[in-house]
């Protein structure tokens, strides 16, 4: 069956300038493309300080640190974390942490699931598994110590956490996981 | 799932960066130009596919980009305003050879690109030029004055 005839007159369809040429000229649209597009360069702008600060991660306002009264376990880590990206978080332990030469250190889940713990620098001589969390203990002579927990968050959003060591308050923090 | 999301995602913001950019990033590339738009698409991948480079991941992104840019493709033919946004409307550069500043200066024009435009068309001396329109997709076209 032949194809149905092409009605549409051959015509210009766009406003001509000085009714010599079909151009399709649109300068108030285009005036406030301008207004827009010098909007956005703000925007832009600003995104870019943001991220040098580290508004986004890894930058200077990322950084954060928490500790217990006595600065038993010192925390330093980012509050602000990239999705799929590693960061570290790294616990200091004081001399009222070593028992026996021995470090206990207890994580709560969130560190492994959600904020993506990869890999224990040093490696803990025992991981236990139980209340909501992994308790790792080390080998440790004097202090200071330090443990390193690299992560690689995968869930953006907001993800509490708690750390602890034996005897001591916890230290619970919020980390901003972001896309 | 999350590779189809972050490639139209990445679509978007590569198409809207690129439109916030003035007009000659798609044509008249100068050396300029291509550092702009090979380093922009090699960022953007690097998100899109993230660590998933089998054949199945990078094929779903290439189904997902190809099938939003025909969708973008296709609202952009049913809808001039759309097709405005999407990819501008032609300007008046020269008007019966008479320099619109306004569009030469919200499009950091410069009086190089009408004159190479014109040599283009066989022009060689800017006033010969009855009209120059900056097209959408970014070249300039030239009437000479006895056309």
């Amino acid at each position: 069956m032949p194809a149905p005839p092409f009605l549409t007159p051959v015509e210009d369809s766009v406003p001509k300038v000085n009714n010599e040429i079909a151009i399709g000229e649109n300068l108030d649209f285009q005036r406030k493309w301008w207004r827009l597009e010098r909007a956005v360069w703000s925007l832009f702008l600003l995104i870019l300080i943001c991220d040098l600060l580290g508004l986004f991660g890894r930058g200077w306002l990322s950084k954060a640190t928490r500790a217990t009264p006595d600065n038993t376990l010192k925390l330093d880590y980012e509050r602000i974390e990239r999705a799929d990206t590693p960061s570290i978080m790294t616990f200091h332990f004081g001399p009222n942490a070593i028992h026996n030469g021995r470090i206990q250190l207890y994580v709560s889940e969130s560190i492994t699931r959600p904020l993506g713990a990869q890999r224990i620098a040093p490696e803990p001589l025992i991981s236990a598994v139980g209340d909501a969390g992994n308790t790792y203990t080390f080998a440790a002579t004097n202090a200071p110590a330090t443990v390193q927990i690299e992560l690689e968050p995968s869930f953006p959003g907001a993800h509490d956490f708690t750390v602890q060591v034996p005897n001591e308050p916890p230290i619970n923090a919020k980390v901003f996981v972001v896309p | 799932m999350p590779t189809i999301l972050h490639a139209v995602l990445g679509y978007f913001i590569l198409l809207f960066t690129v439109r916030v950019l003035k007009r000659r990033a798609g044509s008249q590339m100068t050396l300029f130009e291509f550092v702009l738009i090979f380093l922009m698409g090699g960022i953007i991948i690097l998100s899109t596919v993230g660590n998933d480079r089998s054949v199945t991941n990078c094929t779903c992104a290439v189904i997902a980009v190809g099938l939003i840019h025909r969708t973008v493709s296709w609202a952009r033919s049913k809808s001039p305003r759309f097709g405005a946004v999407i990819d501008g409307t032609p300007l008046v550069v020269i008007q019966r050879g008479v320099w619109q500043p306004e569009v030469v200066r919200g499009m950091m024009l410069r009086r190089e690109d009408i004159e190479a435009a014109g040599r283009s068309n066989g022009v060689t001396k800017v006033e010969d030029i009855d009209y120059a329109i900056l097209e959408r997709n970014g070249r300039i076209s030239v009437i000479p004055k006895d056309s």
